[in-house]
């Protein structure tokens, strides 16, 4: 039971550091996680709902706002833009804060293409990582369930 | 405003402080929400500018800070800073992550404090309070009452402000700061009727009174139109009228009141009529910084009632005080004083109370337990009494409600304390306040009753202390010098004045 819970937490180890490695998370993860204590037990879990709601939300606004061919409102399409690039710096989500960045400049170049190319990969960026962070928490519960603790993974 | 606010409780600011957090932004709100709580700070989320408007409306001390986002459907975050900041005078810090300066020089424009960039860190947070007491700082020093004490103020603004609110009883600021703030707030005073007060001490028994902190009070006060900074200055208040009485109760230990004192206690009872309004300029509209001072305190009762307070160590000055200042009628032959029955309060004290009430001699003599105190004290007190008597002027004092007379007893040092919230501006002025307060005094009290009141502390330390102290008070300001009371009464001021600033 042990050497099972062992390698579990190696792999989760391994897994989270593959994920800021890849550019996925950095340190703002960190300090979410640092957050989470006996008292929220579930707050990383929670914010990071909350985030994926945003942001399927905030997609579809993007979506649909250009969708509007010829009447595209780039002020609009700006300002979801800008609250998703809030959102995702605030919980640690770097590849989709680095999209954002791009996505903003795009709109207020007003280039069409070039937002609806962005938006596509936003989307499916968020997804991505929600699928990866999915996993890490499936770890995490494959952890507890075998009577191990989650480790605290130093990033550094 | 900010300062009484961001007081919480004088010595755990910035713990506690108050922040009301708005983002249409979910997730940075569940975010922030869950920094400042790290941060110890009390938190109240919304995410729509109109509700943060509204709840900031609601109650104008509700909140200490406002964090708000800049780019919100509802408002724009910059009108809501400006709402709030001109309408509650409240610091407004600024989130965004927009990095852009000319952002950040909007902000500004508008009257952020500060602005902050998302992410949050919780570093940049731990230090947000440094606004709430600038802007009361800064609110004090516009309104300035005396010349020299504001430029001394301002020049250790920053320095003195952190101090001042880390340490709030430190007198040197006190005393400028209360001033100034007298001088320029007008806030509502909160009169602390015998009822709540009895709320008060019987939420701090039910805590313990190391474990009081107002936002527990207030709980458990269940008190309407209460809030917690009133609390915490009342508990100030009473935690430095309770040191005092604690200092004093050792002080006079050697002494005791004859039984036959205690009979005259009833002509002290007879105070009612005078207004110890000596420490406390009382009569001047300054004390309640000219707002009409809502002493409402049935005076008989204060005065009666003041001892079943006692219970708690409370020292009835804390009825008096910038804004509680009891103004009522001359207290009542001291057998009308058997009010108690209506103070329960504190049923363990009911018996006590009693006793206190109906017989002096009685209480006097449960408090008394140690060996009969020498008279000395109180013969050269009754000495001092004359001759200030002798030399004060009848004073517009009587004019005074009685609650004064209650004040009297409370410990005149107290009042002092007290009134000092009431901005009196000088000591001499308390002085020649108690002084007449002291002639009044004479009149009714003769030496033995004075002397009555040294006693030594006993057990019944909390309606004893709490009854010493009345006596004491009354005492401690006779049995000094004149400089000795006027000392008593500057130190009392000045720790009265973080209480004043702390009255809402």
């Amino acid at each position: 039971m042990d050497a099972h819970v062992a390698q579990l937490q190696m792999q989760y180890r391994n897994y989270i550091l593959s994920l800021y490695q890849q550019g996925f998370l950095d340190d703002q993860f960190t300090e979410l996680k640092s957050l989470q204590d006996d008292g929220s037990p579930d707050f990383v879990a929670e914010v990071l709902s909350l985030f994926f709601d945003d942001c399927v939300k905030l997609v579809g606004n993007m979506a649909r706002a250009l969708d509007q061919i010829g009447t595209v409102d780039f002020c609009q399409v700006g300002a979801n833009v800008h609250q998703l690039k809030g959102s995702s710096s605030s919980v640690g989500a770097k590849r989709v804060k680095g999209l954002c960045i791009n996505f903003k400049e795009l709109c207020e170049a007003k280039n069409y293409e070039g937002c609806v190319r962005c938006l596509q990969q936003v989307d499916i960026e968020y997804k991505t990582l929600k699928a990866k962070l999915q996993d890490m928490f499936n770890l995490e519960k494959q952890i507890v369930q075998a009577g191990g603790i989650v480790p605290q993974v130093d990033i550094n | 405003m900010t300062v009484e606010q961001g007081i919480e409780a004088v010595d755990q600011f910035p713990v506690g402080m108050r922040v009301l957090a708005v983002d249409d932004d979910h997730t940075c709100l569940r975010i922030l929400e869950t920094l400042l709580h790290r941060c110890q700070y009390h938190v109240t989320t919304t995410d729509k500018a109109q509700t943060a408007l509204e709840l900031s409306r609601e109650n104008k001390n509700k909140f200490d800070l406002v964090i708000s986002d800049v780019d919100m459907p509802d408002m724009d975050g910059f009108k809501l800073l400006e709402l709030v900041g001109l309408e509650m005078d409240l610091p407004v810090i600024k989130l965004s992550s927009h990095s852009d300066p000319k952002y950040v020089m909007k902000g500004v424009k508008h009257g952020a404090c500060d602005y902050l960039l998302k992410p949050v860190r919780i570093e940049e947070l731990k230090n947000i309070w440094q606004h709430v007491v600038r802007k009361s700082k800064f609110k004090k020093m516009k309104s300035v009452v005396t010349n020299g004490e504001s430029e001394g103020n301002s020049d250790q603004n920053g320095v003195r402000a952190n101090r001042k609110r880390k340490d709030p009883l430190e007198e040197e600021d006190e005393e400028e700061e209360e001033q100034q703030e007298r001088g320029n707030e007008k806030k509502p005073r909160v009169i602390w009727t015998r009822e709540m007060h009895n709320k008060f001490l019987a939420a701090v028994d039910h805590v313990g009174i190391k474990n009081a902190v107002p936002k527990k009070i207030l709980e458990l006060m269940d008190v309407d139109n209460l809030t917690r900074d009133n609390v915490a200055s009342h508990l100030q208040k009473f935690r430095l009228a309770l040191k005092k009485i604690t200092n004093e109760a050792k002080q006079q230990v050697n002494m005791a009141a004859a039984n036959s004192h205690f009979m005259q206690m009833s002509s002290l009872k007879g105070l009612g009529g005078f207004h110890h309004h000596s420490p406390i300029p009382l009569g001047s509209s300054q004390f309640h910084g000219g707002a009409a001072t809502t002493r409402h305190y049935p005076s008989n009762r204060t005065f009666a009632g003041m001892f079943p307070h006692v219970s708690s160590s409370l020292p009835r000055n804390l009825h008096n005080d910038g804004g509680y200042m009891l103004q009522g009628t001359p207290f009542p032959p001291l057998e009308n004083l058997h009010i108690n029955s209506n103070n329960k309060a504190f049923p363990s004290f009911a018996s006590q109370q009693s006793s206190l009430l109906v017989a002096p001699s009685l209480v006097l003599e449960g408090h008394q337990q140690s060996s009969s105190p020498s008279y000395s004290p109180h013969l050269e007190i009754n000495k001092r009494l004359e001759d200030w008597s002798n030399n004060i002027p009848q004073s517009n004092v009587h004019s005074e409600p009685d609650a004064l007379g209650w004040n009297m007893f409370g410990n005149s040092t107290n009042q002092t304390y007290f009134c000092r919230d009431t901005d009196f501006g000088s000591s001499s002025a308390a002085h020649a306040d108690s002084l007449q307060m002291k002639q009044q005094h004479e009149n009714i009290f003769s030496p033995m009753t004075v002397a009555q009141l040294l006693r030594s502390s006993s057990a019944n330390e909390g309606l004893f202390m709490g009854q010493q102290k009345l006596e004491d008070g009354f005492m401690a300001s006779d049995a000094g010098s004149l400089d000795d009371i006027v000392n008593s009464m500057m130190t009392q001021e000045q720790s009265s004045r973080v209480l004043g600033r702390r009255l809402a």
